[in-house]
């Protein structure tokens, strides 16, 4: 697979590190490899662009801050852990 | 729910980290040491010399860990996808890693403890019996290579699929996400919302970096699949570079 023109790493091998990349888990010479082939290479660069803008929505969207009095609740949940555990006597 | 259960010391494996450096002195005794009664007198004493008091150790477990009530809650709320179930499981969560508080070793990653917790608590309690038919679709990593080298559009920074994504609405997103099989949704959730490493998600989910990074490959796919959709019923996607191909 490669968007016709040659690369010096097809662009199979670099849409597979896609996720690697994005995530920062790449040795520092493949992010290098990685990064030389999307400067010569559209279709990769907006492959790329495309998961790396799925990434940013996710973290964007799927916060949500816990109802005011969880923390209460979970205090509670641990006191009573706390005398459920407390050693006899 | 579950108020009652009743919590045993060191119950679970999981709780301790098995292939993070456990030291000699790690799991402190926590035996029939004298209860000093004042629990609310929270010092920070960090004196490694002595063992901490139970008192002591009630008071660096609240100060450390209660922090994280929000992120643990929004975890639990992307994995039960009820409040109420995500409320009973960060409870449930805290009151087990309270418990097993003592097996916790101090230097390492505690958020990353809790949400082990947190995940083994859900795959326990919550998970239905269901067998996700995870190998249906089979592991063709070309289908959507295929797709992506097959168009030719871009060079500007950011392209127009980019772009409708980045207009999503945060419900659309979360939908998206809730839609794609657990195992999946764990993982996007931990790399891309909490920004844990492989690593420390494979120490979470109790499974190889391997099944990590499947897992997220799937995930991601399925999720881009929806989120496009989605976008596309929205209209933000410019209806000629709308790719068909992609499934």
């Amino acid at each position: 697979m490669s968007c016709g023109r040659h690369h010096q790493t097809p662009c199979v091998e670099v849409l597979a590190r896609v996720y690697e990349y994005i995530d920062g888990e790449l040795a520092t010479s493949d992010c290098a490899t990685v990064k030389q082939h999307l400067d010569e290479c559209g279709p990769c660069l907006r492959e790329f662009g495309i998961e790396e803008e799925v990434k940013v929505v996710v973290k964007r969207s799927c916060s949500d801050p816990a109802p005011e009095e969880l923390r209460a609740k979970v205090l509670l949940r641990i006191r009573q852990a706390q005398l459920e555990l407390a050693p006899e006597g | 729910m579950l108020a009652s259960s009743t919590l045993k010391r060191g119950e679970a494996p999981y709780l301790s980290w098995p292939e993070w450096p456990t030291g000699g002195a790690a799991a402190r005794p926590v035996s029939s040491r004298a209860m000093t009664e004042d629990a609310s007198t929270g010092t920070g004493t960090d004196s490694p010399e002595r063992a901490e008091t139970p008192a002591e150790r009630t008071a660096r477990f609240e100060r450390d860990a209660l922090q994280y009530v929000d992120q643990l809650y929004s975890a639990a709320l992307r994995m039960t996808r009820n409040p109420s179930d995500a409320e009973d499981l960060v409870q449930e969560t805290f009151a087990k890693a309270y418990a097993s508080f003592h097996q916790f070793q101090v230097g390492t990653n505690l958020k990353a403890w809790l949400y082990r917790i947190l995940t083994n608590t859900f795959i326990n309690t919550y998970r239905k019996k269901q067998r996700e038919p995870l190998q249906a679709d089979t592991e063709t990593v070309e289908d959507w290579q295929i797709a992506a080298a097959g168009e030719h559009t871009s060079s500007g920074l950011k392209s127009a699929e980019a772009e409708a994504l980045e207009h999503l609405p945060d419900s659309d997103v979360k939908d998206a996400l809730a839609s794609i099989p657990e195992d999946f949704r764990i993982a996007v959730y931990l790399a891309d919302v909490e920004g844990f490493a492989y690593k420390e998600i494979a120490d979470i989910m109790g499974t190889p970096i391997g099944t990590v990074m499947s897992r997220l490959h799937r995930g991601r796919r399925l999720l881009r699949n929806q989120l496009q959709d989605y976008a596309r019923e929205r209209g933000l996607v410019p209806s000629a570079s709308s790719p068909e191909v992609s499934r």
